[in-house]
């Protein structure tokens, strides 16, 4: 029997709702899709809940009604600048007398990595497991092996409690559970970096509209995450305060001209703001627009750099840097990125087998929420759908979601 | 002919018909408000003093102001106070009676003081409470350090914070801001010597409003009634035309003025002052349609002054000025401020219906959608809340000021525009 499976984004200038059906080889089909504008949101938090409500409601409407469906619990993507990851490492002797790894020495493992509680106010989001360490080698599945030591650590990413709960009563005021909540930025890098991407190390940056949020993975494992809150409407906010003209002019001019690195060919040439030479209509320098422009993001770079600095090392990055999201899809992104950087980076493809007109850089994320829900990311040895339950019903009495339970 | 048109100065009101007994005072204090102050040009009002104030006093000396203070000689023996906004406003309070005696009888301050030094910073929020206290109506004109002179500019902020306390509207004037004035090729100087001028021209416009009769005439009573409370935003614009088109011109520069367009400028006014001076030849007809436009640009309350003067000397040129004011201090009811609105459009009759043009509506309506005035619509639906702590607290930030919190990283607000951080000029 095949299983139903949903995925929401609550994005700064969409929602996006998406259902897949996973038929019994494992294979994922995405039967229904919607986006909604989102004026709910700002810089990837909420700050109107009724209007945020709304949009993720009919954006889950339209996808159910377009599948033929429902669908009774999501993966929820998860933003905001409020989002901290650490690193939180565990270990354990094993236990047994012949020095063979057993399950129970890796959760023993995982339960003192996971024993530091987040701060008042706060709740930990995701826990992403790092490489395991047996007597200090990285081993995939240590169980069975000899050693006398396990080490494993969790990059795990706490957020404000508030933002966290409003989020999920996005989800149950429309009666769904959430499944998991998933790191933004995690769910499209599952989409856009492949397993060989990963193992070679590269960062991916996913460019939206509120926030630009990164994961930067080494031998396959995240290294780093985190949320940095400039986006796509930071460039429109610019272009209007620079060329003095309004929002939706701005966004159109953006959205029809922009371009983040300034072109020989522009100089001397110029736009019209509303297009129609109206009075009122007025031209407007090419090389104004890129100025603009290549500013916000040569800043956004800078920003990156100074957070990932002594991270960024050659011989763990062989996978280039992957630039995703609406706003990757300026021109001249990727140069301002490699140079400021220092690495080749790229514009991200989706894998083959993607429809076309779901292949958009601002799909990444909601993409990625069901491929990563897919993946089997428990400690080895275990059943995925164990350590699932267990962690959620943690979070759920966290956050106060228990009676569902 | 007359002296003025041998030698034609920014303002060539005769000094004949000025109106008696209102006085004004022009005040600078510290090293950029000395030097704006110098650069002012407008001599011929009789009721304008300038009165320059400075610890430094070989600054002083340079000045060419009518009147000078040299204060805090105990404590820095006649030199800067090398940055100590702190020390300044101690050497300040030390001098208060001082500076009540020059405050007695001013109905009208203007203050002009760089933020960023230790002077005008510690000074011009102390002086604002006397004159205020004095019972005068103060307006701040207050140039501040460049974002990147990170621990200045947030001096200048505390300051400015401070200011606000104290003065009916506060115009800051950001140096990130002053360098998109002027022209593509213009250096920094001539940028800031451009904004000076048009301080100068804002100040002078309102000193003819209150000193001379004009066609559209209002007077000291009304601007006070406008600008009676303490006001957290302000916007401050300036726009000139010539030719026959000079009016259309003239607003055409105003909306696009660079002052108009900074983070910290409000989008809307609940009091609002329109000046407009032009030749002989300026219609009623485009008066009226040009202060409709601008009401409805930026969204006036309903404390608006709207003056018209005509000047002879101008001949087609036209010159705009506003100045407004939002999140006003609550405390006076309502009624006591109406009858000036009220006034107000008894002098243009039929101004809702005028004629706007096709780009205004769409303008507005695209403007109500997308930007919402959100602090501002509730402050009108609440009238009476003190909205006292927001209005320190809370800047306009491009399209993201209605947000709350501010997006600091490293020291630097992310929401202001990356170019104006950065001093980039972007030529338009």
């Amino acid at each position: 029997m095949s299983k139903i499976i949903g995925a929401v984004e609550i994005g700064t200038s969409k929602a996006k709702a998406l259902i897949g059906e996973v038929a019994e080889n494992g294979s994922l089909n995405v039967v229904g899709m919607a986006s909604r504008p989102n004026e709910g949101m700002r810089k990837g938090e909420i700050v109107d809940f009724r209007k945020a409500a709304a949009a993720v409601h009919s954006a889950l409407e339209d996808a159910e009604k377009m599948s033929g469906t429902t669908v009774d619990e999501v993966y929820l993507a998860q933003t905001g600048s409020h989002l901290k990851g650490h690193m939180l490492r565990g270990s354990a002797s094993v236990a047994s007398s012949d020095n063979r790894v057993d399950v129970a020495d890796l959760q023993r493992a995982a339960e003192e990595a996971k024993r530091r509680k987040p701060d008042d106010g706060r709740t930990y989001v995701h826990h992403v497991r790092t490489p395991i360490l047996l007597d200090g080698r990285i081993v995939q599945d240590p169980v069975g092996m000899f050693g006398s030591k396990v080490d494993l650590g969790y990059w795990s990413i706490d957020g404000d409690d508030q933002a966290i709960k409003q989020a999920l009563h996005v989800i149950s005021n429309y009666s769904l559970e959430v499944k998991d909540l998933i790191l933004s930025s995690i769910a499209s890098s599952t989409m856009m970096a492949g397993p060989d991407l990963r193992r070679a190390g590269t960062l991916v940056i996913d460019m939206g509209a509120g926030v630009t949020d990164f994961a930067l993975y080494r031998q396959g494992f995240v290294a780093c995450t985190g949320v940095i809150p400039v986006g796509g409407d930071h460039v429109t906010g610019d272009l209007s305060m620079g060329l003095r003209v309004l929002e939706p002019y701005a966004e159109k001019l953006k959205i029809e001209h922009g371009k983040a690195i300034s072109d020989p060919m522009d100089e001397g040439e110029d736009v019209w703001i509303i297009g129609n030479k109206t009075i009122g209509d007025r031209s407007i320098p090419r090389k104004a627009i890129t100025d603009v422009i290549h500013v916000r993001i040569a800043e956004l770079f800078e920003i990156l750099s100074k957070e990932l600095e002594g991270l960024l090392d050659p011989d763990e990055l062989k996978g280039g840097i992957l630039l995703t999201g609406g706003a990757s899809l300026l021109p001249g992104v990727e140069q301002i990125a490699s140079k400021i950087l220092g690495f080749t980076a790229r514009r991200a493809s989706f894998p083959t087998g993607i429809d076309s007109e779901l292949a958009q850089p601002e799909n990444a994320t909601v993409l990625g929420l069901l491929h990563y829900g897919l993946e089997d990311h428990g400690l080895p040895g275990r059943k995925k759908e164990e350590v699932e339950a267990g962690f959620l019903g943690k979070f759920r009495k966290m956050v106060g979601l228990g009676a569902q339970s | 002919m007359s002296q003025d048109n041998l030698f034609p100065q920014e303002t060539n009101f005769s000094p004949e018909n000025e109106i008696p007994g209102i006085r004004a005072k022009i005040i600078g204090i510290g090293g950029a408000g000395l030097s704006l102050v110098d650069g002012l040009r407008f001599d011929n009002f009789q009721s304008v003093e300038h009165l320059a104030v400075d610890v430094d006093s070989r600054a002083l000396s340079d000045s060419i102001a009518g009147e000078k203070l040299a204060f805090g000689r105990r404590h820095t023996r006649g030199m800067g106070t090398g940055g100590e906004h702190t020390l300044a406003r101690k050497a300040m309070e030390e001098e208060k009676d001082v500076i009540r005696k020059k405050l007695e009888g001013v109905d009208l301050v203007f203050l002009l003081a760089g933020l960023g030094g230790g002077t005008g910073g510690g000074a011009a929020p102390v002086i604002a409470r006397l004159a205020r206290e004095a019972g005068a109506l103060v307006f701040a004109f207050t140039p501040l350090p460049f974002s990147w002179e990170k621990s200045r500019h947030s001096m200048a902020e505390e300051c400015l914070a401070d200011l606000r306390k104290f003065a009916n509207a506060v115009v800051p004037l950001p140096n990130d801001s002053l360098l998109q004035m002027g022209g593509a090729d213009a250096t920094a100087l001539e940028c800031f010597a451009e904004a000076g001028r048009n301080v100068s021209k804002g100040i002078s416009a309102i000193c003819s409003l209150v000193f001379r009769r004009g066609m559209i005439d209002v007077d000291f009573v009304h601007l006070r009634k406008a600008f009676n409370r303490r006001a957290g935003r302000t916007l401050f614009g300036y726009g000139e035309g010539d030719g026959e088109d000079a009016i259309r011109q003239a607003v055409r520069e105003l909306l696009l003025c660079p002052m108009l367009h900074l983070p910290d400028v409000s989008k809307a006014a609940d009091a609002l002052l329109i000046l407009i001076t032009g030749g002989t030849g300026m219609g009623m007809a485009a008066l009226q349609q040009v202060s409709s436009e601008i009401r409805e640009e930026f969204k006036a309350g309903e404390h608006i002054v709207f003056g018209a003067h005509v000047d002879e000397n101008m001949g087609n040129r036209v010159q705009i000025t506003v100045l407004g004011a939002t999140d006003l201090e609550a405390g006076i009811p309502t009624a006591d401020v109406a009858p000036t609105a009220k006034e107000v459009i008894a002098v243009l009759p039929k101004s809702k219906v005028a004629h706007t043009s096709k780009l205004a509506k769409e303008k507005k309506g695209s403007k109500l959608k997308t930007v919402p005035a959100a602090p501002r619509n509730k402050k009108k639906d609440d009238l009476d809340q003190n909205t006292f702590e927001f209005m320190e607290a809370e800047n306009q930030r491009g399209i993201f000021g209605d947000l709350p919190s501010r997006n600091i990283y490293a020291g630097e607000d992310l929401d202001v525009p990356a170019y104006l951080r950065r001093g980039v000029k972007i030529s338009i």
